[in-house]
């Protein structure tokens, strides 16, 4: 598990070193031709930042927290081999990638689309590390039937439930850039074909590419859910409910793929409008988040004293790093989801369409839930894993709350200049003055946010990475070794509970379940099911729209021009 | 952990409260989802000018740029102030550009790429296209106001993409 971590923030800290740059580059400061023995361009620089963090950090994360998590909760052993074998696919796909990226041969930004064309290393490398990804899918598969079979009848603790909910959503969902790489763009980068159809390649990439969303909120959604409200010192409110929103956001989340797609040709506005009706509903399980782990919370401060409208939120432990950085990451999550909703709605998206209104809205999303979550996870895991106590508790509030302070103002930025048009992915700062200044001078107060914003989170990567560190090798080894928060849920008949005794690492951790079923609960069991309905919906969502582009191919040569 | 247990009447009576919330909480979700959805659903039927639409697909990408439209038509004159326009993106600029045109022209753009995908923003409006090679794809706008308008293209096509401006100038209907 703690190779699991150590890649995945290892990534992140070369992502996200990356980032400010791109933020002073929305300022008006070219900082690349400074770093030209590194980076070559802009454009390099964001493909490594956007594969990094979007890709290389939250896969490590996610396949090693979705197996260590639900292992430890059913107190049973992971298949070893297995997960290891996922994690060196996932290594050797990073480090392919590294190499490619960092040669700048193959600069395409991390959604790759021909006729862009990145060299074999690339392709290849992003396959091992898609394949790799869902490695956690049969090891939680294999977990679950041992133990239902030792417990015939029960309903499979929480935790578990929610992880193999996220994997085999993620499972159908990475069909479609599998299919891409190995169908189209391997064969493609190794000579065997000349040419590829671009908006196949998009349809697919969106396929994988919307979901991926998910697959990066549902982790932070694990451990809102599962450990949270222990950690603030209270109780899960409803357990069902939190089945109930994981199974709502697989079988939302994948046939809507395409409305990334809305401004494509090529489209029917019938498809179109479907989409939209789906792609709102997608709010849903979102919503019941908010509430549930909103009362959780409540619970968790009126249970530590706290009275009145606003005194349970200051009761919370917010000395705590671990509960902070998810409280925080959890607000972040309301302004991204009401941004959410502009761009499902199809007149807005016109306007905000490729402007970095979008990378504001991801970075309120998965650029603070889950980076913020994540963090927050390590400051009790690094501690629980190797024995050592937090180097600084200070600083790593420190890193939560400036993290939070510089996304504000940055996704503030970011949002507002995206309504002036100011487009994304561009090298703006590269233009000559006076161009910059007639293009985007209208946009400058929100322009000089978003760069201010960079400095801010650079900071706070800063004081992370030296706790983060600083930790592993420098920490003070201690006997005790602090355990898994796992959450209890509350309640009489409608919940199932997980009440577990808080048990040390040697005791594997036993599970008391509640005798009363909730028929909800019980109804969700059924994930083979689920899973079988949302893969028809998918495939009847994306025939017709393959069809008409599987009929009229385009043979499309490839381009090298970065 | 004395403070973690208030006693089980007040974890009891939270949880009857929280469950009663949860029902009331669903339904306005609900609610507001759906009106949401209608909404939207009702905007999308009735603006239709902005919607883009698929029109041909060629198996050679550099096919659509070599017919005539695209290469001497270019900016057609349909109606009394409507023109169509064949717009081709190509590394690393658009053309036609400029174009000029009256207050109050209604325009159909027909966009297509000639070699990697671009974006076809037009800066103040809701024109907003991906332009695909092998695809042509269109979109109507009427430009009521005068000035001049940024073509950016918003798709990432390359070293120079930040510099794929083109320009549209409406000049104001002054003389009747
Ligand atoms: C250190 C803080 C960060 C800063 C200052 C930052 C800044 C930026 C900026 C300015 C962009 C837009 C670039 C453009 O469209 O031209 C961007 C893109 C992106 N960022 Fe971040 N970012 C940060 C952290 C993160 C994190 C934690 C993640 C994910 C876990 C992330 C994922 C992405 C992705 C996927 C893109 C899209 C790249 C693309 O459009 O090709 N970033 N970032
Ligand atoms: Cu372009
Ligand atoms: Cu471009």
């Amino acid at each position: 598990m703690l190779a699991f971590l150590i890649a995945g923030f290892t990534a992140l800290m070369i992502g996200a070193s990356i980032g400010p740059l791109q933020a002073l580059n929305y300022g008006g400061i070219n900082a690349y031709p400074a770093l030209h023995p590194v980076l070559k361009s802009y454009y390099q620089g964001l493909t490594i930042h956007g594969v990094l963090n979007g890709y290389v950090f939250t896969f490590f994360i996610t396949s090693g927290l979705l197996v260590y998590l639900p292992a430890r909760e059913l107190g049973l052993h992971p298949n070893l081999l297995l997960w290891r074998s996922g994690f060196v696919l996932m290594a050797a796909g990073a480090l392919m990638l590294l190499w490619s990226m960092f040669d700048n041969s193959s600069s395409v930004l991390w959604t790759f689309y021909p006729p862009l064309q990145a060299s074999a290393v690339f392709y290849l490398g992003m396959t091992l590390l898609s394949i790799g990804s869902i490695v956690p899918l049969p090891i939680l598969l294999e977990m679950r039937a041992t133990w239902k079979h030792r417990r015939r009848g029960e309903l499979t603790p929480l935790v578990t439930y929610m992880s193999l909910v996220t994997m085999l959503m993620w499972g159908l969902a990475s069909i479609g850039a599998v299919a891409e790489l190995l169908l189209q763009l391997d064969p493609w980068a190794l000579g065997f074909t000349s040419t590829v159809d671009p908006i196949i390649g998009r349809t697919l990439f969106w396929l994988t590419g919307h979901p991926i969303v998910y697959f990066w909120l549902m982790p932070a959604y694990v451990s809102w859910y599962g450990l949270l409200s222990r950690q603030a010192g209270g109780k899960l409110v409803s357990d069902p409910m939190a089945r109930l929103t994981f199974v709502l956001l697989f079988v939302f989340s994948l046939p809507v793929g395409s409305h990334h797609q809305f401004d494509d040709p090529g489209f029917s506005p019938i498809w179109r409008g479907i989409l939209v009706a789906l792609t709102m509903s997608v709010a849903l399980p979102s919503l019941i988040t908010a509430f549930t782990i909103g009362l959780s919370l409540e619970f968790a401060g009126r249970v530590r004293g706290g009275k009145g409208w606003f005194g349970w939120f200051r009761a919370l432990p917010w000395s705590n790093p671990g509960v902070a950085g998810q409280v925080l990451a959890a607000i972040t999550f309301i302004f991204g989801g009401a941004t959410g909703v502009v761009q499902g709605s199809w007149q807005l998206d016109n306007i905000v369409h490729n402007t970095i209104f979008i990378p504001g809205h991801f970075h309120v999303t998965v650029g603070s839930v889950t980076a913020m979550t994540f963090m927050a996870v390590s400051f009790w895991m690094v501690p629980h894993l190797t024995g050592r106590s937090l180097i600084s508790r200070r600083l790593a509030l420190a890193s939560v709350w400036l993290w939070f302070a510089g996304m504000s103002i940055f996704a503030l930025g970011m949002h507002w200049a995206g309504l002036f048009g100011v487009p994304r992915r561009a090298w703006i700062s590269a233009l000559p003055p006076s161009e910059y200044h007639t293009l985007y001078g209208m946009a400058h107060v929100p322009l000089a946010l978003v760069a201010i914003g960079g400095v801010v989170l650079w900071l706070a990567t800063f004081c992370f990475y030296v706790v983060f560190f600083g930790t592993i090798l420098f920490g003070s080894r201690g006997t005790y070794r602090e355990p898994i928060p796992f959450a209890r849920a509350f309640g009489g008949r409608e919940s199932y509970a997980i009440d577990l005794p808080l048990t040390d690492e040697t005791t594997p951790v036993g599970i008391v379940a509640h005798p009363a079923l909730s028929p909800l609960a019980r109804t969700l069991e059924h994930v083979g099911l689920i899973t079988l309905g949302t893969a028809v919906v998918t495939a009847a969502a994306y025939i017709p729209i393959l069809w008409p582009f599987v009929h009229h191919l385009t043979h499309a040569p490839g381009w090298i021009v970065w | 952990m004395n403070t973690q247990s208030p006693g089980p009447d007040f974890e009891h009576a939270f949880h009857r409260s929280a469950e009663r919330h949860e029902r009331v909480w669903i339904f306005c979700v609900v609610t507001m989802l759906l009106l949401l959805t209608a909404g939207t659903m009702f905007y999308a039927v009735y603006d239709y000018g902005v919607v883009t639409k698929g029109a041909a697909f060629h198996a050679d990408p550099t096919a659509p740029a070599r017919e005539t439209a695209f290469q001497d038509g270019r900016v057609i004159q349909t109606g009394p102030n409507a023109y169509s326009v064949y717009m081709v993106g190509h590394l690393w600029m658009w053309s036609p550009s400029p174009i000029h045109v009256k207050q109050g022209a209604a325009i159909t753009f027909y966009v297509t790429s000639t070699d990697v995908l671009h974006g076809f923003e037009v800066q103040g409006t809701t024109i907003n296209l991906t332009a695909v090679p092998g695809i042509v794809g269109t979109v109507s706008y009427n430009f009521s106001h005068p000035g001049t308008y940024h073509i950016i293209c918003n798709e990432f096509c390359g070293i120079e993409h930040q510099a794929m401006i083109g320009r549209i100038i409406v000049d104001p209907a002054t003389r009747s």
